[in-house]
């Protein structure tokens, strides 16, 4: 579904993702983790290209996303991507939110994008919010918005960046909550996260980074095992430590 | 003082019109608003082309600010009145003149602040059009620029006051604006400077502070709007 081939990058002189090669399985969950700054966040940005990579290849669906004949914009349209600060628009209101990928990409009229988004946020939760201003709702409920926001196109893979992180942890739930039922449902997931209870039970891979490279990458069993690789231990030993 | 308003007010409104030019206060509204709704679409458009990928177009926009910001609008006026119609060989309408010299000079004003607004707003909100697969015009028009022009309104309207002031000059490219009738009311009555010149400075005050007012109201409008708050105004 998803390889990436000796992918490097570069900002400036710091190399921030070190000849990572690894594959993303149709219908899986992979969950990135790692410490602060070990290029987890850098390497699912490279996905829809919001990151250019400067070295390898990464490949969607067996197409090259850097190939000459592939436009920006119509990828990213199937890469749902959700953001840690959830980034919706604080203009528009939760269901204009989830429908301006409807309208300004797919062209279709409001009459037909609303009853799409009323069932995507029905989805989510959140149809009785459907009025309200990104302003007037929790953080949990902007995050499950923002989620509904970038699955409204049906996407092949939906890729989250932290996407608990910003969030109160009496809301971190209600978000987790739906992640594990959109993994259920078989949609193509990479999840960058510090939730290790969440990975462990939603994961079908682990993949670990430090200082850019991807250090470890297994089945979750086999993860929180004594067999994982060291700097694993030592990172889940400090996460323990820290909740 | 009371007696320059009785026998001039109508003067003062509308100038001579019926039987002359419109002038007057009527004239300085027309000139304001015509020349914020014509400025309004080039700031647009020079605040994106500074905030755009560097490149030609915004070597040209940051060319042009710099250029307008370092000259007076007196000399553009002069230059617009002066020297364009020996350039394309017939003449101008003043009042027409004014307005190009105003919308010149506030392009590259109200273009810096509508630039101030669009660097204002996080980067997720571009980053999240662009995940989307929003390219660059429904990104900026639907997403950025509704969003940045909302926040810089009462900057906005602030300029609308600059340029009712900046009208005036008009005055000196005989615009029957307000100052210029108020200055022919002046050669009327030439022992009265300080009423007739108090009278003009008041209309003006007057203008540009319930301007100023709106854009207050404006402004507490927009953050209780922004943070989901209804704002209860005091009742006297």
């Amino acid at each position: 579904m998803i390889e990436f081939q000796n992918v490097s990058k570069w900002f400036g002189a710091l190399q921030v993702l070190r000849d990572v090669n690894a594959t993303v399985a149709k219908g899986t969950t992979t969950v990135l983790c790692g410490p602060s700054g070990s290029g987890k966040s850098t390497l699912i940005r490279t996905v829809n290209r919001l990151e250019p990579i400067q070295k390898g290849q990464i490949t969607l669906s067996g197409r090259d996303i850097y190939a000459k004949d592939i436009d920006v914009n119509v990828l990213r349209s199937g890469i749902g991507f959700v953001f840690q600060q959830f980034n919706l628009f604080p203009h528009l209101s939760v269901v204009e939110n989830v429908m301006l990928p409807l309208l300004r990409i797919r062209k279709q009229s409001r009459a037909q994008a609303r009853p799409a988004a009323m069932q995507m946020l029905e989805r989510v939760g959140l149809a009785e919010k459907a009025n309200s201003l990104p302003a007037d709702i929790s953080g949990g409920q902007s995050q499950r918005v923002a989620i509904a926001r970038s699955l409204i196109l049906k996407p092949e893979v939906l890729v989250l960046d932290e996407p608990t992180s910003a969030l109160d942890p009496e809301m971190v739930g209600e978000v987790l909550k739906l992640l594990r039922e959109l993994s259920a449902d078989g949609i193509t997931m990479m999840c960058v996260t510090h939730e290790m209870g969440f990975a462990r039970e939603v994961a079908d891979r682990i993949w670990f980074l430090r200082n850019g490279t991807l250090t470890f990458d297994a089945e979750p069993t086999e993860f929180f095992s004594d067999d994982a690789h060291q700097d694993v231990r030592n990172f889940l030993s400090v996460v323990r430590k820290n909740h | 003082m009371l007696e320059i308003i009785q026998e001039y007010w109508l003067l003062l409104l509308i100038g001579e019109y019926p039987h002359g030019k419109l002038g007057g206060l009527a004239m300085t509204l027309i000139i304001s608003f015509v020349s914020l709704i014509v400025t309004f679409p080039c700031a647009v458009l020079i605040a994106l082309a500074r905030t755009g990928k560097p490149g030609i177009v915004q070597s040209i926009a940051n060319g042009f600010v710099h250029s307008v910001r370092a000259i007076p609008l007196l000399m553009l006026i002069f230059w617009a009145y002066f020297a364009v119609p020996m350039i394309i060989g017939f003449p101008i309408d003043a009042a027409f003149t004014l307005i190009v010299a105003i919308v010149i000079y506030q392009t590259a004003y109200l273009g810096e602040i509508i630039a101030a607004g669009i660097t204002g707003l996080p980067k997720g909100q571009r980053e999240a059009a662009a995940a989307l697969g929003l390219g660059y015009i429904p990104t900026m028009f639907r997403i950025i620029l509704p969003q940045a022009i909302f926040n810089v309104i009462p900057g906005i309207v602030n300029q609308l006051t600059t340029i009712i002031k900046e009208s005036s000059l008009g005055s000196i490219i005989a615009v029957s604006e307000l100052s210029y009738v108020m200055l022919q009311v002046n050669s009327n009555e030439v022992t009265k400077p300080l009423q007739i010149f108090g009278i003009l400075a008041a209309v003006y005050f007057v203008l540009c502070f319930a301007l100023s007012q709106a854009t207050n109201w404006l402004e507490r409008r927009i953050s209780s709007r922004r943070t989901g708050q209804v704002v209860v105004e005091a009742v006297a």
